[in-house]
C-alpha cells in the first residue's frame, strides 16, 4: 500500500482494519475454552459471535480499504501461491494420519466401512467441482483476455453456484452416513472421513466467500481488466481445492471403502 | 482510515502504534514483547535452577515445576527463538537491506503482530492457577489430553495463534524479497541476513502448518471424541510426534539461519573483510533448509520406531554437519588476518559462534542412535541444546540489537556495559551449561523436579546455579545497558560501524518512509561486504 500512495512528505499510512481482525482472532479460541473446557456455553457464545464480529467488520473494511484507495501490485499472486504451499501440508497431517491407520489397522478396517457410503456420490461431487473449475476458468479469461467484467461475473456466478451444490450435496451425504452411526468417534474411518471432508468442505466454503467478494467487485467495477489479481489469486485457489478434492476423495471414499 | 504520519517513528503518539502498518513500529513491537517474555521465562527457569539445586522438593511444589518447565520451554522457544529475530529484527531489517519502502502486504504484517498479541495474551491466561498447562512444550499425547496436563484448549490455540501470525509473516516476507527488491539488489549481491531470513520463512510456511496439524488431531481428540491418538479405536499416538517434529526439528534452523546472517553481517563488518565464501554460504544456508525436513525421525529414537528409519535419520542428521561446518569455516576464513574491532556487536558474534561450536559438537553424538539410545532425555540433551540454540540464539540477538540499536534508536549502545554483560554472560552460560551436560552424562534425567542425592550430582547442581545466577546477572547488566542506550546513549551517526550495506545509509533513527517514494540507487557493483579486498567470490 506504501508504495501506491503518492504523498510529497515523509509519510507512513495506518490502518485501524487489522486491530478488529487480531481482536476477533483472540476470542475465538477463548470463546472455544469457555465453551468445551469450562462448560460456560453462554459466555462462550457471545465471545465466539463478538470475535466473528470483529473479524467479518474488520475484513469488509480492510477490502474497502484495498479497492478504494489502493495501485494494483500484483503482489496478490505470489502471496497466494505461497500460501497454497502452506495449506497443502495442513491437508498432509490428516492424510498422514489417515493412511497409518488404514496400513496398520487393514485386518479390522472393513468391519468399520458403512452400509451408505458409495462412490457414486463421490462421483457426483467430483465432476461438479470438474466444472466449477472450468467455469472459473473461463471466468479469469473472460476478464484478463476480453476485458468483459459482465461476462466474467456471469461465469464467476456459475461457479459459486456449482460450488454451492456440493456443499449442500455434501451436508446431506454427511447427515445420512452420522445418521448410519457412522460418526467422529466411532472409529479412526470415522475419525479420518469426517475429518479429510470436513477441512476441505471448509476450505470449499471460504472458496465460496472469496467468489461472492469477487462478485461484488466485478459487479460494482472496482475489478476491472487492470486490476485482476483478486481474481487471478480466487481462481488459484479454487483450483487448489478442486485438486485437493481428488486426493480427499481418493483417501476417503476410495482407500477407505476398497478391500486392500 | 489512511492518513499520512509524519513524526519520526519512535515519538509517534499512542494511536499510530496501536494502527501502524510501519515494518519498522511494528519490528519494534514484536522487539519489545518478546525481550519482556523472554526476561519472566528466564525467571521461570531461574527457579526451575533453585528447585534443582538440591535434592528434594525445595521451593515449587511438582506441579508447579511443569509449568514453569512448560512455560519456559514454550516461551523461549516461540517468543524469544522465533519472534524476536524474524518478527522483530526481521521486520525493521527486511526492507531497509533490500531498498524498499515497507513489505509486500504492511496490513497483513500488523494482523501477524495483531495474532502473536494474541497468543501473548493467551499465554498471560495460563498464568491463572486454575489455567495452567502442564504438558511441556512438545504436548505428547496421551499424556496432553489428560486433565493432570492442564487446559489442553489453551496449549493448541497458543500454538495456532503463533502459527497463524508466523504464516503470514512468511507469505508476506518471501513475496517482499521476490517482488520489492530496489534495481541493482539481486540474488547474489543479498545480505545473509536476508537469505537467512527467507529460507527460515520458506521453513514456516512449509513447517507450521504440520505442527498446527498435529496440535488441532490433539484438541479433536480431547474435546470432540474423535481418534487420531486413540490406539483403541485405530489411531496412533506416534502420529503425533512425527507430525509434531515435521515442523518443530526444522523450526531450530528456523531460529539459528538468522542468527548465522547476523554473524556474518557483524564478523565481516568488524573484521574490515568480505564476508569469505559468501556463495558457499548461500549454498549451505539453503542445504539446511532442505535437510532440515528430513531428520525428525533423531527426535523420536526412543519412540518406538522402525530401524531403517532410525538409520536413515541417525545419516541425514550427520550430514547437516556438512553446511553447518562450511559456515564456521567461513566465518573463520573472513576473521583470518582481518583487522579484527571487538565491539560490542564482535564480541557477541564472536562468543555466539563459540557456543554454537560447542552445542554443534555435543549434537554429533546424539545423533548417532546408539549413543543417543543412553543419552536420550538426559540433562546432557538439556545442556546440547541450551549451547547450540538457547545460548549461540540469544548471543546473536544481543549481537544483533547492539549492532543495528543506531539505525533503530538514533543512540548507541553503552560499550562498557555491553562488555561487561557478554563477559558475565559468556562465562555464566558456560559454568552453567558444561557441568549441566555432564550431571546429564552421568546419568541425571531431565524434566524431573528431584533426584537421589547422589553426591557427584549434587555438586554438580551447585556448580550450575553458581553458572546460572552470573548469567542472570550478565542479562540484567544488558538490559540496564538498553534502557541507558535508549534514555541516554551517545548520539549514533549514519553509519557508526562504517558498513558497506544498504540499511546504514539512511539517517539514524532509520526515516518513516525509509528511502522515499523512489527506490535506492545502488552503485552496479554494489556488495553488502566490500570491504577493502574485492569480494572473496
Amino acid at each position: 500500500m506504501a508504495q501506491g500512495a503518492v504523498h510529497h512528505e515523509p509519510h507512513h499510512e495506518v490502518s485501524i482494519w487489522p486491530l478488529p481482525i487480531g481482536v476477533g482472532v483472540l476470542l475465538m479460541p477463548i470463546s472455544f475454552t469457555m465453551f468445551f473446557h469450562y462448560g460456560w456455553q453462554l459466555p462462550g457464545l457471545i465471545a465466539g459471535g463478538v470475535g466473528l464480529a470483529l473479524i467479518l467488520v474488520g475484513a469488509a473494511g480492510w477490502a474497502n480499504e484495498h479497492f478504494t484507495a489502493e495501485k494494483e501490485e500484483g503482489f496478490g499472486w505470489v502471496g497466494i501461491l505461497s500460501f497454497i504451499i502452506s495449506e497443502v501440508v495442513i491437508f498432509g497431517t490428516l492424510f498422514a494420519a489417515f493412511w497409518t491407520a488404514r496400513v496398520t489397522h487393514a485386518d479390522e478396517w472393513s468391519a468399520w466401512v458403512p452400509e451408505g457410503i458409495s462412490l457414486g456420490m463421490a462421483g457426483i461431487l467430483t465432476l461438479i467441482l470438474w466444472a466449477s473449475s472450468f467455469t472459473i476458468f473461463r471466468a479469469e479469461t473472460a476478464l484478463e483476455e476480453e476485458g468483459d467484467s459482465g461476462k466474467a461475473l456471469t461465469w464467476v456466478f456459475l461457479t459459486f453456484a456449482l460450488g454451492l451444490t456440493f456443499v449442500v450435496l455434501h451436508v446431506k451425504e454427511w447427515i445420512h452416513l452420522w445418521g448410519e452411526g457412522f460418526t467422529l468417534s466411532s472409529h479412526m474411518y470415522g475419525t479420518g472421513f469426517y475429518a479429510l471432508t470436513g477441512l476441505h468442505t471448509s476450505h470449499v466454503i471460504v472458496g465460496l466467500i472469496a467468489q461472492i467478494y469477487a462478485m461484488w467487485l466485478l459487479a460494482s467495477g472496482r475489478m476491472n481488466r487492470e486490476k485482476p489479481t483478486m481474481l487471478r489469486a480466487t481462481s488459484a485457489y479454487w483450483h487448489f481445492v478442486d485438486v485437493m478434492w481428488m486426493l480427499v476423495a481418493g483417501t476417503a471414499y476410495l482407500v477407505g471403502t476398497a478391500a486392500l | 482510515m489512511r492518513e499520512a504520519i509524519s513524526v519520526p517513528y519512535l515519538k509517534a503518539g499512542l494511536k499510530e502504534w496501536i494502527f501502524t502498518t510501519d515494518h519498522k513500529k511494528i519490528g519494534i513491537l514484536y522487539l519489545t514483547t518478546t525481550y519482556i517474555f523472554f526476561l519472566v521465562a528466564g525467571l521461570f527457569g531461574l527457579v526451575i535452577r533453585f528447585e534443582q539445586n538440591s535434592p528434594g522438593y525445595q521451593i515449587v511444589p511438582p506441579d508447579f515445576y511443569n509449568y514453569l518447565l512448560t512455560g519456559h520451554g514454550a516461551v523461549l522457544l516461540l517468543w524469544w527463538g522465533i519472534a524476536s529475530h524474524i518478527g522483530g529484527l526481521g521486520n525493521f531489517l527486511l526492507p531497509l537491506m533490500i531498498g524498499a519502502k515497507d513489505v509486500a502486504f504492511p496490513r497483513l504484517n500488523a494482523l501477524s503482530w495483531w495474532a502473536f498479541f494474541g497468543a501473548s495474551v493467551l499465554v498471560l491466561l495460563t498464568l491463572i492457577p486454575g489455567n495452567h498447562i502442564k504438558m511441556m512444550w512438545t504436548g505428547y499425547p496421551p499424556y496432553a489430553g489428560n486433565p493432570d496436563a492442564g487446559v489442553t484448549a489453551l496449549y493448541v490455540f497458543i500454538i495456532h495463534l503463533i502459527g497463524v501470525s508466523s504464516i503470514a509473516t512468511a507469505v508476506n516476507f518471501i513475496t517482499t524479497y521476490i517482488k520489492m527488491r530496489a534495481p541493482g539488489i539481486t540474488f547474489w549481491n543479498t545480505n545473509m541476513f536476508v537469505h537467512a531470513l527467507i529460507a527460515a520463512n520458506v521453513i514456516q510456511l512449509v513447517g507450521v502448518p504440520s505442527i498446527a496439524g498435529a496440535v488441532t488431531m490433539l484438541l479433536l481428540d480431547t474435546y470432540l471424541g474423535t481418534n487420531f491418538y486413540n490406539p483403541a479405536k485405530g489411531g496412533d499416538p506416534l502420529i503425533y510426534q512425527n507430525v509434531f517434529w515435521f515442523y518443530s526439528h526444522p523450526v531450530v534452523y528456523v531460529m539459528i539461519l538468522p542468527i548465522f546472517g547476523m554473524f556474518s553481517e557483524i564478523v565481516s563488518t568488524f573484521s574490515r573483510k568480505p564476508l569469505f565464501g559468501y556463495t558457499s554460504m548461500i549454498f549451505a544456508i539453503w542445504c539446511i533448509t532442505f535437510l532440515s525436513f528430513i531428520v525428525w525421525i533423531h527426535h523420536m529414537f526412543v519412540s518406538g520406531v522402525p530401524d531403517w528409519a532410525r538409520v536413515l535419520m541417525s545419516y541425514t542428521t550427520i550430514l547437516i554437519a556438512v553446511p553447518t561446518g562450511i559456515k564456521i569455516f567461513n566465518w573463520m576464513g573472513t576473521l583470518y588476518k582481518g583487522a579484527i574491532i571487538l565491539r560490542v556487536p564482535m564480541l557477541y558474534a564472536l562468543g555466539g559462534i563459540f557456543m554454537f561450536l560447542i552445542g554443534g559438537l555435543t549434537g554429533i553424538p546424539n545423533a548417532m542412535v546408539a549413543i543417543d539410545l543412553g543419552i536420550s532425555d538426559s540433562l546432557f540433551i538439556v545442556g546440547h541444546f541450551h549451547y547450540v540454540l538457547g545460548m549461540a540464539l540469544t548471543f546473536g540477538i544481543f549481537g544483533g540489537i547492539t549492532y543495528w540499536f543506531p539505525k533503530m534508536t538514533g543512540r548507541m549502545y553503552p560499550e562498557n556495559i555491553g562488555k561487561l554483560s557478554f563477559w558475565l554472560i559468556f562465562a555464566g552460560a558456560n559454568i552453567f551449561y558444561f557441568f549441566q551436560m555432564i550431571a546429564g552424562i552421568l546419568g541425571n534425567p531431565r524434566r524431573y523436579p528431584d533426584y537421589p542425592p547422589i553426591p557427584e550430582w549434587v555438586t554438580l547442581h551447585h556448580i550450575q546455579t553458581i553458572g546460572a545466577l552470573i548469567l542472570g546477572v550478565g542479562i540484567l547488566v544488558y538490559t540496564v545497558g538498553l534502557i541507558k542506550g535508549l534514555t541516554s546513549g551517545e548520539e549514533a551517526s549514519d553509519n557508526p560501524w562504517e558498513s558497506q550495506s544498504l540499511e546504514w545509509r539512511l539517517p539514524s533513527p532509520a526515516p518513516v518512509d525509509n528511502f522515499g517514494d523512489e527506490p535506492p540507487k545502488v552503485e552496479p557493483d554494489y556488495h553488502p561486504y566490500k570491504y577493502g579486498a574485492p569480494p572473496a567470490f
